[in-house]
């Protein structure tokens, strides 16, 4: 399986196929400008013969176009473009689609692109909340695969380099963050996520409906839970500790990259709703591959060692 | 708590069963989420509760509750407290 080819604007507008282009809300006028192609507001409105697909979104809408080419659409080629970083779906064979029942992950070489497209003056109307939540998303693809049963030492060694070089960069806007967010995600996509990712699958949906009004969306969720996570991770297991000092991790930097992350009202408000979803976040199957094992006596304790 | 307890609350945490379903003769077709996740949850769980970490071989060998008691037996835990 190998990597999607990093292309540049120009590149893109000058591509000689056939092409449509299909654009999140929030930078629509911004790629519409810039970009000489047919826009579409849904996939199924590609016309046929359509040779290439041109998404610019974040997670979730670069995650649909790559099942959406994948299972009915093979023959196109799709092009990716992140409008936001921490997601990695743009160099991740995963795709997470949001059903009525709940998440589906999807994975395979099929929902790789053929391109990706980093456009970094995209990045300049994303609010500081937004940058900061999409840091925790990445930041929970890397601790999380650090810590997943299923790395190796390899894999191990690559996630603390990356750490080490996460730990150089702001919570904030900027552009190097798409580097390390995709680089990420390509490797939890080697091992696996845990407890964070369980929680969020579960909640994400319940907390929009009840507070719709706020973002409550995947990067959001990885941001704040990332702590209350990590603590209960430390209190079941020494692994952390273990594994940190064996690759020279400096726990207490990432510890303060934990505690800028985390919101406390944020977590308040989610507290009722992870605690009511208990039992479907201990079947999720990213919770089953948590670097600790996670009980039901957890369900309290997850609380409480936040107060701690 | 004895080691038979130890493994029962590992049992129930993991498979996510009742625990009155629990016996030490417990076979692993008798468990609908003694999939392929819950023996990575499985090794987990062990190498936090007894301290051990199975060998691959020891982790797709593994048939029902006996082989796991087994393989502690072997590392001098005892259960038959």
């Amino acid at each position: 399986m190998s990597s999607p080819r990093t292309r540049d604007l120009a590149w893109l507008r000058t591509i000689p196929k056939t092409a449509a282009l299909r654009v999140s809300g929030s930078v629509r006028a911004r790629v519409a400008a810039q970009l000489p192609f047919p826009m579409v507001s849904s996939f199924d409105e590609i016309p046929a013969g359509t040779e290439v697909l041109v998404v610019a979104g974040g997670g979730t809408l670069m995650d649909e176009a790559k099942h959406f080419r994948a299972r009915r659409r093979p023959a196109l080629d799709l092009i990716l473009i992140p409008s936001i970083w921490g997601s990695g779906a743009e160099s991740s064979p995963i795709a997470v689609l949001n059903r009525e029942a709940g998440k589906e992950i999807c994975v395979g070489g099929e929902f790789l692109p053929d391109a990706v497209v980093y456009w970094p003056e995209l990045l300049s109307t994303i609010s500081p909340a937004r940058a900061r939540h999409a840091c925790g998303d990445a930041w929970c693809h890397t601790l999380e695969a650090f810590l997943s049963p299923l790395a190796s030492d390899s894999l191990r060694g690559q996630l603390a380099a990356l750490i080490g070089e996460m730990l150089q960069l702001p919570l904030a806007v900027d552009s190097r963050w798409f580097e390390a967010g995709a680089r990420a995600c390509a490797m939890q996509a080697k091992s696996s996520v845990g407890l964070v990712h369980g929680i969020a699958h579960a909640l994400e949906y319940p907390l929009r409906a009840r507070y719709p009004e706020q973002e409550w969306g995947h990067a959001k969720l990885c941001a704040i839970l990332l702590l209350p996570v990590m603590n209960l991770n430390c209190a079941a297991s020494s692994k952390w500790t273990d594994l940190a000092s064996r690759y020279a991790i400096d726990r207490d930097a990432v510890w303060c990259v934990l505690q800028r992350l985390f919101e406390p009202e944020a977590f308040a408000a989610a507290l009722p709703f992870l605690q009511d979803n208990w039992t479907k976040i201990l079947r999720d199957p990213c919770t089953r591959t948590n670097g600790a094992l996670i009980r039901a006596r957890h369900r309290e304790e997850i609380a409480q060692v936040v107060a701690a | 708590m004895t080691n038979r307890e130890k493994l029962k609350d590992l049992a129930v945490d993991v498979f996510l069963i009742d625990p009155a379903e629990f016996r030490l003769d417990l076979k692993r077709e008798e468990i609908e989420t003694w999939d392929s996740l819950g023996v990575v949850s499985l090794a987990v769980g062990i190498q936090e509760t007894f301290g051990h970490h199975f060998t691959q071989d020891e982790a797709m060998g593994i048939t029902g509750i006996p082989d796991i008691v087994r393989i502690l037996e072997a590392r001098g835990i005892r259960f038959d407290e």
